[in-house]
């Protein structure tokens, strides 16, 4: 679903992303963890686009969507194409990112109508549906700013859910929420996940990652240090770096 | 003494006071278009619509009103084929450089928009100008309203200058009843009907502002 083949990203000299391979298979939920400024969200924003990266490939779902070779720009498929696979792509952010001035109902139909130009009728349907997953019925006709936390980022999942995205990116979902709130959310997750959606999740709730994730991957100064198992990655880890940053979070 | 002149005049400043009232409206509604166009071009990555945009707005906030006006009504004709009558030149004048300076207040309200309101939309697959016109735009209207409110009013103030080219609007009226009469107790009416309109728009404005102010 996922492929990065010799990836770098530099924010001008500052690199940022250092040869980074990675696959992430269909249903796969991968976590990633990692100290501050180690590049987890530059890597996740490189996918869907909203960062280009300086040199290597993204693959998505079989669809080459970004190649540079030497700095080079060497993509040769069309913009539209690739918003159109970026699409596939649901992203929830640490600070929600809900449009304020739309209500919970507005934000989850926004992008299926104008982007994908969904009947209204069957737009609503969904919505409703998809409130109803997130356990938010009620609050159809809310503006965001009149929920709590928790309540909007289960909103923005639902709004990113409704685009029927293949894959879902979380830069750090549940960090902005009090810790009474957290729960709520990872709960949305994990149900996800057992409904199957390939998922890449930034995070620092080990407790998650470690019941959910089907690997975990430990990023250090742009690079991947470790890419193994929940087991192995927390009774185990292979490399020195990782079981210091362990056991500083745990 | 003077008010039975004023009741009779009054017909015509208020005839007067309607002519400024729609210069007013006509200007701020295509200044805000091309506020918007100029706004877009200073916010765009191509430098060429950066650059033109600058020009435009250095050129028409640099420059009197009142220098505008005259040069598209006598130095146009000059050296181009272009003519226009004076209603025209008073509406393009006005247009043009309200156009300028909301150019720069669209400007500030939309890049006071937080940036991962862009970004959200852009992860939701929608474009640049799909995001700008759902998610962006509708977002500054509400910090948009009061610099725009003041700038209806400058505007609407600013409008007695077209008088300079023989429109009869508020001011020329007036003074056109001074001169004949020989009796300046015109521009006390005058006064009063412009502190109306301004008192007026400024409520206007604060209502828009309190309409738009509901989801945040
Ligand atoms: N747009 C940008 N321009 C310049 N530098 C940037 C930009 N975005 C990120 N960076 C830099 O890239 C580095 C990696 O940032 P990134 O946000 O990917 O880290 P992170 O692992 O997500 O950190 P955190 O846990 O704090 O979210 C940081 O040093 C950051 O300052
Ligand atoms: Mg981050």
């Amino acid at each position: 679903m996922i492929k990065l083949e010799n990836v770098y990203k530099s924010f001008g000299k500052l690199e940022v992303l250092k040869n980074i391979n990675l696959e992430v298979t269909k249903g796969e939920v991968v976590c990633i963890i990692g100290p501050s400024g180690s590049g987890k969200s530059t890597l996740l924003r490189c996918l869907n686009h909203l960062e280009r990266i300086t040199e290597g490939r993204t693959i998505i779902d079989g669809e080459l969507i970004d190649e540079k070779v030497k700095g080079k720009d060497s993509l040769k498929i069309s913009p539209k194409k690739v918003a159109l696979v970026c699409a596939e792509l649901g992203m929830v952010f640490q600070r929600f990112n809900l449009f304020p001035h739309l209500t919970v109902l507005e934000n989850i139909i926004e992008a299926p109508l104008t982007v994908k130009k969904i009947a209204r009728e069957i737009v609503m349907e969904e919505a409703t549906l998809l409130l109803k997953k997130v356990g938010l019925e009620d609050k159809k006709d809310e503006y965001p700013s009149r929920l709590s936390g928790g309540q909007q980022q289960r909103v923005a999942i639902a709004r990113a859910l409704a685009m029927n995205p293949k894959i879902m990116l979380f830069d750090e979902p549940t960090s902005a929420l009090d810790p009474e709130l957290v729960g709520e959310v990872l709960e949305v997750m994990k149900q996800l996940a057992r409904d199957g959606m390939t998922m890449l999740v930034v995070t620092h709730e080990m407790g998650f990652a470690r019941e959910v994730a089907n690997r975990i991957i430990f990023m250090d100064q742009g690079q991947i240090i470790e890419d193994s198992s929940p087991e192995e990655i927390f009774s185990n880890p292979r490399q020195e770096r990782t079981k210091s940053f362990l056991q500083k979070i745990l | 003494m003077g008010l039975q002149k004023i009741i009779t005049a009054m017909p015509a400043l208020l005839q007067g006071a309607g002519l400024t009232i729609l210069l007013t409206l006509v200007s701020i509604f295509f200044g805000l278009i091309l506020g918007l166009l100029l706004a877009l071009g200073r916010l765009s990555k191509n430098a060429f619509f950066d650059r033109l945009s600058q020009f435009y707005i250095w050129l028409f906030r640099g420059t009197p009103l009142l220098l505008q006006i005259f040069f598209i009504y006598y130095a146009l004709p000059t050296f181009t084929p272009i003519t226009f009558d004076a209603l025209p030149t008073a509406f393009i004048a006005l247009s043009l450089n309200s156009g300028a300076y909301l150019a720069e207040i669209i400007r500030a309200a939309i890049q006071s928009i937080d940036k991962g309101q862009m970004e959200a939309a852009k992860a939701l697959g929608m474009r640049y100008t799909q995001a700008m016109r759902r998610i962006v735009i509708p977002q500054s209207y509400r910090r948009l309203i009061p610099p725009t409110g003041n700038e209806f009013i400058a505007l609407l103030k600013d409008s007695s200058l077209v008088s300079v080219i023989a429109m009869t609007e508020l001011m020329r009226t007036t003074s056109l009843l001074s001169n004949s009469s020989g009796n300046a107790v015109y521009y006390i009416p005058c006064a009063l009907l412009y502190l109306a309109m301004t008192t007026i728009f400024t409520f206007v404005f604060s209502k828009l502002e309190k309409k738009y102010s509901i989801s945040e």
